[in-house]
């Protein structure tokens, strides 16, 4: 492979990573649990500017360049487990104000809104994370430790995002396969029911919630520590349509599918499609690959509403359950 | 002070024409039960129509009537062709949510990318500027809000005096109990989608006749206020969204005047969240908004 192409490839590689961890938050929170989670964004923004401002360092020493409110310069991992509890802390304090009673369109719109409140505060305030320019330069982290050329850090990159994503996927698998992922989706299907036999569905959704909170930020984190930048520009409701369309075309509540939909969805139509030879006026690109996903989401939910691969259907024979709950767990795996 | 009555002046421009697209909203969420998110695209739609026929020469007050036979014509086609296909597939309220924005989505770039990355401008004539009790006005503001205004009295007395508002009132209220009393819901249905999406092009024609220009994302853009206005107003209440459209007209012009412009949207949302979360009925809303979730299904 030319060098050219061993970027391209490892750049692309790293945006699916970061995709897909992602999209596994998304689908923790609205595949298995069924929150609708539209300001799922703001989870991966506090993650992304909060690894920026712990890997830039104090605010005096950047006064040049750009100003912020906070920050620090903590070494390699710190600002991603920073970046995570951040994200679950964010979600702590959102999900007691969302996660109630409202119908479940407008609960939706009370997220969105949230998200948009959130563009335009950061925008409009120079003094907390640079308004509207955004972050920038951010230091990779341990390139000047690892001393590699920059087509190896690239490498060095891609395998630090298979890692955390191998992570990640071990805790949602954890979660999906457990008794709290059945009772997850228990909540999900019918919240009386779930209430009905003594699940706490407040605190149900609260826990996941929260998980995914973290697990966006940790995307968001990665994110910002390959591209160096951040900005409003970066987080706008849009994204969490992006999102969502690749957990409804992968499969709403299926690990393997919604990683498929991360790959089908923004990486393949939004990430890949930059590096595609241009035709037509400025922005038409653009323009068509939006109308690609809409009308791809709209065709999915027509045609396949579960997705390319659907959630497994799970059967408990009632003489299992009978049985006590062992054998119910079992059938459950 | 003068700076308030200033802010007062605009906010109650706003508020006039964000009132034909608040009860066009209103309509569509009490009586259709969609929360249409692709209104403010249908809206970036009717004035791109208005922009065509401004274009090719037509007085730019004749430009309203255009969009809204264009925004009632494309309402009925996208609820006949997509909306209630997909209601009566067992897309679910968010599901309905879902598919909305990427209406939206789709109709938006479908402009951008025949049209392009360009500010539509509509031809005003010159209008001379009136001051009144330190309100600064155009003369074709007040047109604007006389029209606007003279359109909801006739809504008012469509509403009140009409078997036809009677009929719509009563499916808003309850699309079953209507249906057993000889009403036929799928015909109202229809009238309501036709004046609703007349509704919504009248103000996306009269919003960018005011800001005199316009792009692809200006009506999703705008949508949020419109949504502001209609839920603090309560879900299906035309009278509710007209009340709504004035308190948030008159507070995010006041407030972009007295505190910053940049705030301007941001006490909009705000005031929708608080109605959200403390009132999710609305001022003036019969239809029960609040229900125990978890029921639905998803998409």
């Amino acid at each position: 492979m030319s060098s050219a192409m061993q970027f391209y490839v490892s750049t692309l590689l790293v945006y699916a990573g970061v995709y897909i961890i992602a999209a596994w938050g998304l689908n923790l929170q609205f595949g298995l649990t069924g929150i609708l989670s539209f300001a799922y964004i703001l989870f991966q923004s506090i993650g992304a500017y909060l690894a920026a401002v712990f890997s830039l360092g104090p605010p005096a020493s950047r006064a040049d360049v750009e100003t912020y409110a906070f920050g620090a310069n903590l070494p390699f991992p710190l600002p991603i487990l920073v970046a995570a509890a951040g994200g679950a802390l964010l979600a702590a304090v959102l999900g007691p104000i969302v996660l109630r009673r409202l119908r479940s369109d407008l609960q939706a719109i009370t997220m969105l809104v949230m998200s948009l409140i959130a563009t335009d505060v950061i925008s409009s305030d120079q003094s907390l994370l640079n308004g509207a320019t955004g972050l920038s330069l951010v230091p990779a982290p341990l390139s000047t430790v690892l001393g590699l050329s920059s087509l190896q850090y690239q490498w060095f990159f891609v395998g630090m995002v298979a890692v955390i994503c191998a992570i990640v996927y071990f805790v949602m698998n954890r979660i999906t396969s457990s008794p709290l992922g059945r009772a997850l989706r228990t909540v999900r299907e019918s919240e009386r029911s779930a209430a009905a036999i003594g699940k706490n569905v407040f605190a149900l959704r609260m826990r996941a919630f929260i998980v995914g909170g973290a697990i966006a930020a940790v995307s968001g984190a990665l994110l910002v520590l390959f591209i160096g930048s951040w900005a409003p520009g970066s987080w706008l409701y849009i994204e969490t349509f992006v999102l969502f369309a690749a957990v409804i075309i992968g499969g709403s509540g299926n690990n393997l599918g919604v990683a498929i939909g991360a790959l089908v969805v923004p990486v393949g139509s939004v990430e890949a499609v930059q590096y595609l030879p241009s035709f037509g006026p400025p922005g038409m690109i653009d323009a068509l690959q939006w109308v690609v996903i809409g009308l791809l989401l709209l065709l999915f939910i027509w045609f396949r509403p579960t997705g390319l691969l659907p959630e497994r259907r799970r059967y408990f024979p009632v003489s299992d359950l009978r049985n006590g709950r062992q054998a119910a767990s079992e059938a459950d795996r | 002070m003068d700076l308030f009555m200033a802010g007062l002046g605009f906010g109650l421009i706003a508020a006039s024409i964000m009132a034909l697209a608040a009860v066009g909203f209103t309509l569509q969420l009490g009586v259709a039960d969609i929360f249409n998110f692709s209104f403010g695209a249908v809206m970036t739609a009717s004035a791109l129509a208005g922009y065509e026929a401004n274009a090719a020469g037509l007085n730019v007050w004749l430009c309203l009537p255009v969009g809204a036979a264009f925004g009632a014509a494309l309402s009925v086609c996208l609820n006949r062709a997509i909306l209630t296909p997909f209601m009566h597939r067992g897309a679910g309220l968010f599901g309905m949510v879902i598919v909305t924005l990427g209406l939206a989505i789709v109709i938006q770039n479908l402009i951008l990318a025949i049209w392009g990355p360009v500010y539509f401008t509509y031809q005003v004539d010159n209008s001379s500027t009136v001051r009144w009790a330190g309100m600064i006005l155009t003369t074709s503001q007040i047109a604007l809000a006389a029209c606007s205004a003279a359109i909801m009295v006739v809504l008012h007395l469509l509403l009140t005096k009409t078997k036809l508002g009677k009929a719509m009132r009563a499916t808003a209220a309850n699309a079953d109990l209507a249906r057993t009393s000889g009403i036929r819901t799928s015909r109202v249905n229809d009238t309501v989608w036709a004046l609703s999406g007349a509704l919504c092009g009248l103000g996306g024609v009269a919003f960018v006749i005011n800001t005199v220009s316009f792009q692809a994302a200006t009506g999703t853009d705008y949508l949020i206020l419109v949504v502001a206005a209609a839920v603090l107003g309560g879900a299906g209440q035309p009278y509710g969204a007209m009340i709504g459209a004035l308190i948030v007209g008159v507070a995010s012009e006041v407030s972009a005047t007295v505190i910053s412009p940049d705030y301007k949207d941001v006490v909009a949302l705000v005031i929708l969240i608080g109605v959200l979360l403390v009132r999710p009925r609305g001022l003036m809303a019969s239809v029960d908004l609040v229900q125990a979730g978890g029921e639905e299904t998803i998409a």
